[in-house]
């Protein structure tokens, strides 16, 4: 009864993962190690807006790597160029980002499923050919060079802990305001549009506001990602922000599973590592490195395959299935159904149920 | 007094006329029966009325206000609410959360509120539960509250639907063949659950093949044949009348 708010607040498990991510830089010296999972930070911002706008509103996206190189390039030239401080030019990333993922909600207003993928897709490539052909801001081919670390007030990250705890910082409050989205009004909105968008309408949801929102929100995400990462890397290359990258970052929220958060960011971190393997274990030998390497798409594809295959419902389902699995054994069809509903990893479970009924 | 007034509607998909010129009226406080053959257009016309689909001419006025023309989620937004033949559920959603959509049809706070949590969402998130916990009650759910929707029978889906629709305030409720799929205990509390409505003040207008469940809860009747609106009047004269018992009933209503 204390939390009027009737949601649950985080788990508990939620804070003690956000401390283990804050202290690894603290005991990990290793700087390859820290960048790699400062990417792994970097890719889980994407994600995160990937899982509101495919797992919960239910609309593809085919060119997000797009909104990522949309944030590098503007945060990169605003420092560069313009000298204006760092964190103009990350906001601006956000900003500007979020004006494309505006203008890449126009086809979803009209367009469902293949051709609303194809239109995304096409989307990315022409920013693609973009980056490359707008040389007096990109640098063309060549990329954007001698980016210098953000700074903010004067203090610079420049050492990998610093840059890794403000990726993850800037990820943690962006997971954070999500997971809130997600546990009112709105994030029921996105999952109803995900559910049936004829029901969603008879019900009177905002199915244009909610479409376009989820687009914004998810762009935006993927631009703040841009931005630190041409701080992170100090170089732009427009090789990044293709479409091998955005069928990546969709995989992951496939992978991760629809209407979940914590899906979709596990899915990240292990194919972030997975790319990264060598980083993890040091002694792997070298040729099975670049083997992994080579073959990172192909892995990608097999693993959406399997997915798709054996686990339509991605890890959350996986997870889920597991728990009711074993919330069932020997249990009364109201047991069952009482588990199935508390293990439920979608917004606004019956919670307050017992206290409502006070009333 | 009439709440809901149907005015000459029609609709052509292509060389069929599937509404042609059909006109009645809905009064405030009683449910309405809209009968006849497969195919007569009684769907259509539930799409007409409700903003999913757009008539050639004629229009529906809600107390007055033209809902034909408006978009599908401002005639909920006005007052009328509607479910569907084949339910349109949210199977990602539970029973519990498939009202609250319909709930929060009338709360504001959006994703700024809810990022931050701000106390204005927080209120309203609990407003929307209490009201959605009310209403699962009222229509007998509250032991269906925690089940996903892609988990339930038949029967339980179309009252989940129901509830969903009720959750919007409606004052009129337009149900499209509430009963198919029923069995007959089913189709008997549904009976039940559309009186009790009228009683507590909704007004509705339903679709339905089940004539049994149209003969006893209905206060009036409109049949339409081929677009056309043959025959309208209380259950009785209609269960008579020989174009209705031609087109649609048959013999055995005929000689009841």
């Amino acid at each position: 009864m204390a939390d009027m708010g009737g949601k649950p607040r985080l788990p508990w498990v939620s804070w003690l993962i956000a401390a283990a991510v804050a202290c690894i830089p603290l005991v990990i010296t290793d700087r390859f190690l820290i960048k790699v999972l400062t990417f792994v930070g970097l890719n889980v911002l994407v994600a995160i807006g990937l899982a509101l706008l495919f797992g919960y509103t239910g609309q593809v996206s085919m060119g997000h790597a797009a909104f990522v190189g949309i944030g590098a390039y503007t945060c990169a030239f605003l420092t560069v160029r313009i000298g204006t401080p760092w964190i103009v030019g990350f906001a601006a990333a956000g900003v500007i980002a979020a004006a494309g993922g505006l203008l890449l909600a126009l086809p979803s207003l009209r367009l469902k499923g293949h051709y609303l993928a194809m239109a995304t897709l096409g989307f990315g490539e022409i920013m693609s050919l973009i980056f490359v052909e707008a040389e007096s801001v990109t640098g063309g081919v060549d990329g954007f060079a001698r980016i210098p670390p953000p700074s903010v007030a004067g203090f610079e990250f420049k050492e990998p802990a610093t840059l890794y705890w403000l990726v993850w910082a800037v990820a943690g409050v962006a997971l954070l305001l999500a997971y809130n989205i997600t546990r009112f009004r709105p994030g029921r909105a996105m999952l109803s549009l995900h559910g049936g968008e004829i029901g969603a309408v008879a019900s009177g949801v905002d199915v244009v506001g909610t479409k376009i929102k989820a687009f914004v929100i998810s762009a935006a995400l993927a631009g703040l990602s841009g931005a630190l990462y041409s701080g992170v890397v100090g170089f732009v290359s427009p090789s990044v922000f293709v479409l091998s990258s955005s069928v990546m970052y969709l995989a992951m929220a496939v992978i991760g599973g629809a209407g979940s958060l914590a899906g979709p960011v596990a899915a990240t971190a292990l194919f972030t590592l997975l790319e990264y393997l060598n980083a993890l274990i040091p002694s792997m030998p070298a040729p099975i490195a670049e083997n992994l390497g080579l073959y990172q798409t192909d892995i990608y594809g097999i693993a959406i395959i399997l997915v798709v295959i054996f686990a339509p419902r991605g890890l959350t389902g996986l997870w889920q299935r597991r728990r009711s699995a074993s919330s069932a054994k020997g249990g009364s069809l109201a047991e069952r159904r009482q588990g199935s509903s508390t293990q439920a990893d979608t917004p606004a479970r019956p919670e307050g149920l017992e206290e409502g009924e006070g009333t | 007094m009439t709440l809901l007034s149907i005015q000459g509607l029609r609709k052509q998909f292509g060389g069929l006329l599937a509404v042609d010129d059909v006109s009645f009226g809905v009064h405030e406080g009683t449910i309405k029966a809209l009968i006849g053959p497969n195919g007569a257009g009684k769907s259509t016309l539930f799409n007409l009325i409700t903003g999913f689909e757009r008539p050639d001419s004629g229009a529906a006025l809600l107390n007055g206000v033209a809902t034909t023309g408006m978009s599908a989620r401002d005639v909920v937004r006005c007052g009328m609410a509607r479910t569907f033949q084949d339910t349109r559920l949210f199977d990602n959603l539970t029973v519990i959360e498939n009202v609250m959509v319909g709930t929060q049809v009338h709360y504001t706070p959006g994703f700024f509120a809810a990022a931050l949590r701000l106390p204005s969402a927080r209120k309203e998130e609990r407003m929307i539960q209490e009201q959605a916990i009310r209403l699962l009650r009222q229509v007998g759910l509250e032991e269906w509250a925690g089940t996903p929707a892609s988990e339930l029978p038949v029967g339980i889906r179309r009252l989940t639907e129901i509830a969903r629709a009720m959750a919007t305030e409606p004052t009129l409720l337009l149900l499209d063949e509430p009963a198919a799929g029923l069995n007959s205990s089913e189709t008997e509390d549904l009976g039940e659950a559309l009186s009790r409505m009228r009683d507590l003040g909704t007004t509705v207008l339903v679709v339905e093949h089940d004539m049994a469940l149209v003969m006893e809860v209905s206060d009036e009747i409109v049949v339409i044949d081929r677009g056309r609106k043959i025959a309208e009047g209380p259950p009785r004269l209609i269960q008579k009348d020989p174009v209705v018992v031609a087109a649609y009933l048959g013999e055995e209503y005929g000689n009841a």
